[in-house]
């Protein structure tokens, strides 16, 4: 029981990450399709397979049905046998009728009893958010090496962002000295990844001491780094937060450029491909005499007739005979009409755009969108799942269509810059 | 445990000597086509689309490749209580001491297992070709007809009979069938344009005796020795027409043009359309990421699926997963099996190459000599720079360094 292996994982994948406005109306963040193939969760998840680790939690809370559906048995990840297993920990009623997790302590705190029961030295907390790619097995031997109570994942970020993450101050031995939460003045550039390894003994008595310590970063953090041995370990690889539109297109288009340093494929990602329940396997990609492409990932079951340059598509998505696609992201089964054009935006699932549409027109990048001016001000669009864009229909810059929206319920006049439709008709 | 209705058995040990050395070390089922899948995965397709959940395949030459593929059957849901795919290779007894001597002795080594699951048909079929059929509609017509045997036939050039086992089959039924009049196992001359698909639906009991019956014969092959005799005893043998693609695949010209038919505006082989699976942890095909075309990548009429990187061009070609085509690079006509990797300024025209080939820079494959004719190039080869081999030359696999020479004549064979 003393092997790194048996370090019990738990993965916080409840979290509504709002910031990625319409990808999660249907879906928690770690369940948002990424690059093609894969989703936000299968990074973290296949670490940890490839850590060799064996035994996860992963703790739900926000709209989990598609994460349970891709997560399945867990077998894609190699995680069902007898010593193996991947658990999903939904919130469950308790004293009260409402026990909702009040942030990541305490959702760990409430699953205490899934802690007990799966004996271990180590338990390690990580989140199903991020791109990256990071052998746990090492920073549990670092943990135990440095005789931890607790031991932070930390890494190099620009300074202008660290208001965005838990920073911290560390000495010569790594030993986490000085912390904060969401800084507004920085005062370090080293951010904390959200990954944490935890004697477990030393976890279990940290929940108990206060039940109003509900979150990690805020809470437990601080009061640990002033009793206890906390240190830092450091990371130098490719860590992303794809937790807003911007990064989450920016994370995307990282896949294009091979001096970026994200590579799944070499990371060994895994991802489950039975979760879309095909009954049949994808074809090879199909590329027509007309097809033209220019820097961009396709994925099998794709048909490509028209244009695709600087663009992600995952698969069964049909790009039709002078269509083009630029700097975009589409999700499986969209479909790109005859002539029709999509230029920086992101498609989620099995978006029609029929002939001649332009999505993505005209040059008010700058014009926020009006219902959420904190999410799309960069100039993409979002247009969500099942949405079909009726023909000729011209939609601006830092739009956003909600899913299901149908054809007859777009304006006639198309959507102006910053202009977001609902599924009624209603354009704000 | 259901009653199993019909037990399907899967021919699979050939190896096909006119194929070479894309059967060096696989029997010619487990051959890759398609871009990511292999030969038998259309028969398997097949029976999972027709509701057949008993299978069983005989195999016998190079069976590695074949069991690796087949996995646990789950890649076609054939893995479950009443459901399941079992590997028959050949085995010793104590009255058994030798390989399958011919298909129907494979069968007949095996009925203990066909005998335990007591079926109401028994389907025969080869592992070998490329086709689409619902074999549930050819049971029901067997059934219909209380056939013996069924047999499925589609119409060919009269040129090409000697290459099968032919028939002339009655218009009893129109286009679906009707008896088997005459029938000739690969006849010297034109006697008939039905050509035997190998695949056979019998009646149990009937099957039982006439393999018994073969027992004492030199010879134990379907075509040439079952069927000739069920027609002298005039037993009743129906034909079922089938109308759709067949790929036969025996030559290296025949599997490369098989290839060539997936291509096209309007395909021959609809393989997005015919319901098609393969075993996705085969080669950890399910860990490729998508395919990346790069900044100078031009890709038309093909088929490329995930885990390849495009920075030169391809044309009219089938690229399966791992297949890396450098910058200034021209791959035309060509199939890349597996993990090809392709350096810069190369040509590459109608080759087809099997798995884990590596080849440096400004090689030419498929250069001048007779038009038209297809390189093969064995798998597991470091084709040095600057190298130009033939066109019709075939490369034999895992060619040491000393053996490659800077020019290879077209038609030559270098092993």
């Amino acid at each position: 029981m003393n092997s790194t292996k048996n370090t019990l994982v738990l993965l916080l994948a409840g979290g509504v990450g709002s910031r990625l406005n319409i990808l999660v109306q249907h879906r928690a963040k770690p369940a948002v399709p990424f690059g093609g193939l894969y989703r936000i969760i299968d990074f973290s998840l296949s670490n940890v397979t490839n850590s060799r680790l064996q035994k996860v939690g992963v703790l739900t809370q926000y709209k989990p049905l598609s994460l349970m559906n891709h997560l399945g048995s867990g077998e894609a990840w190699d995680l069902t046998g007898r010593t193996r297993g991947v658990k999903i920990l939904p919130p469950r009623t308790g004293a009260r009728d409402s026990d909702w997790y009040k942030g990541t302590a305490d959702a760990v705190r409430r699953n205490i009893d899934f802690i007990e029961a799966n004996p271990s030295k180590e338990v390690l907390i990580l989140s199903g958010d991020h791109i990256y790619h990071m052998d746990f097995e090492v920073m549990v031997e670092y943990h135990r090496a440095k005789k931890a109570d607790l031991t932070v994942a930390m890494m190099v970020v620009p300074k202008s962002q660290i208001h965005h993450y838990g920073a911290g101050t560390i000495d010569e031995k790594n030993r986490i000295i000085d912390w904060e939460e969401k800084p507004k003045v920085a005062r370090t550039n080293l951010a904390s990844m959200g990954i944490y390894v935890f004697d477990r003994d030393y976890l279990l008595k940290s929940l108990s001491r206060n039940k109003e310590e509900v979150d990690f970063g805020m809470h437990l953090l601080p009061w640990a780094i002033e009793n206890d041995n906390v240190f830092a370990y450091p990371f130098y690889g490719y860590w992303r937060d794809v937790g807003t539109i911007q990064a989450y297109w920016q994370a995307n288009m990282d896949l294009l450029n091979p001096d970026s340093g994200l590579l799944p494929e070499q990371w060994r990602i895994i991802t489950n491909v039975e979760s879309s329940h095909r009954i049949y396997d994808w074809p090879p990609a199909r590329y027509g005499y007309k097809a033209e492409l220019h820097k961009s990932m396709i994925s099998a079951g794709c048909k490509i007739e028209g244009t695709v340059v600087n663009s992600i598509l995952a698969p069964g998505v049909v790009v039709e005979k002078g269509a083009q696609v630029r700097d975009s992201i589409l999700f499986e089964g969209c479909r790109v009409e005859q002539e029709a054009v999509v230029d920086l935006s992101i498609l989620d699932k099995h978006v029609e755009v029929s002939a001649r549409a332009m999505v993505g027109h005209g040059d008010g990048h700058k014009v926020a969108s009006r219902s959420a001016p904190n999410h799309l001000f960069t100039g993409i669009n979002v247009i969500g799942k099942r949405v079909t864009v009726p023909e000729g229909m011209h939609i601006g810059r830092n739009c956003s269509v909600h899913g299901y929206t149908a054809g007859d319920n777009f304006p006639g006049n198309g959507l102006s810059d910053g202009a977001t439709l609902e599924p009624d008709g209603t354009v704000s | 445990m259901l009653k199993t209705t019909t037990l399907a058995m899967i021919l699979a040990g050939g190896r096909v000597d006119e194929l070479d050395v894309l059967t060096y070390g696989r029997p010619k089922s487990a051959l890759p086509f398609g871009g990511v899948g292999r030969v038998i995965d259309f028969p398997l397709s097949n029976l999972m689309n027709s509701g057949i959940e008993q299978v069983a395949i005989l195999s016998q030459y190079h069976s590695y490749s074949l069991i690796n593929h087949i996995g646990t059957g789950a890649a076609w849901d054939m893995l479950g209580r009443n459901r399941g795919i079992s590997i028959l290779p050949p085995y010793i007894g104590s009255t058994v001491k030798e390989w399958y001597r011919g298909s129907a002795d494979a069968v007949h080594k095996n009925l203990d297992f066909v005998q335990f699951h007591d079926p109401e048909y028994i389907l025969i079929l080869s592992g070998d070709h490329i086709y689409h059929m619902d074999y549930d509609d050819m049971i029901t017509y067997h059934a219909q007809r209380d056939a013996d045997l069924t047999m499925a036939f589609i119409r060919i050039e009269p040129s090409e009979a000697y290459r099968f086992g032919v028939a002339n089959i009655s218009d009893e039924d129109g286009p679906r069938g009707g008896r088997v009049l005459d029938y000739w196992e690969k006849p010297r001359e034109q006697q008939a344009d039905w050509a035997s698909l190998t695949v056979y639906c019998f009646k149990p009991e009937v099957l039982y005796r006439m393999l018994a019956l073969n027992q004492q014969q030199e010879s134990f092959e379907f075509g040439r020795d079952i069927i000739p005799v069920m027609m002298n005893a005039g037993l009743k043998v129906y034909g079922y027409k089938f109308c759709g693609y067949w790929g036969y695949t025996r030559t290296v010209d025949e599997y490369w043009q098989s290839n060539m038919d997936l291509l096209g505006d309007k395909p021959l082989i609809d393989i997005d359309n015919w319901g098609f699976r393969t075993n996705l942890d085969q080669r950890g095909i399910r860990d490729f990421q998508p395919t990346i075309v790069g900044d100078y990548g031009t890709v038309s009429n093909s088929l490329i699926y995930n885990g390849c990187r495009i920075e030169g061009t391809v044309r009219n070609s089938v690229l399966f997963p791992g297949v890396e085509i450098g910058r200034n690079t021209l791959v035309e006509d060509s199939v890349l099996f597996f993990n090809n990797v392709v350096g810069h300024n190369c040509t590459l025209k109608k080759v087809v190459a099997d798995v884990n080939n590596f080849y440096g820079d400004h090689v030419r494959i498929g250069e001048g000599g007779a038009a038209g004719k297809v390189t093969v190039v064995g798998w597991n080869n470091d084709v040095p720079d600057q190298t130009t081999v033939g066109a019709g030359a075939t490369i034999w696999p895992e060619l040491t360094e000393s053996s490659w020479k800077k020019q290879v004549a077209a038609g030559e064979v270098l092993r």
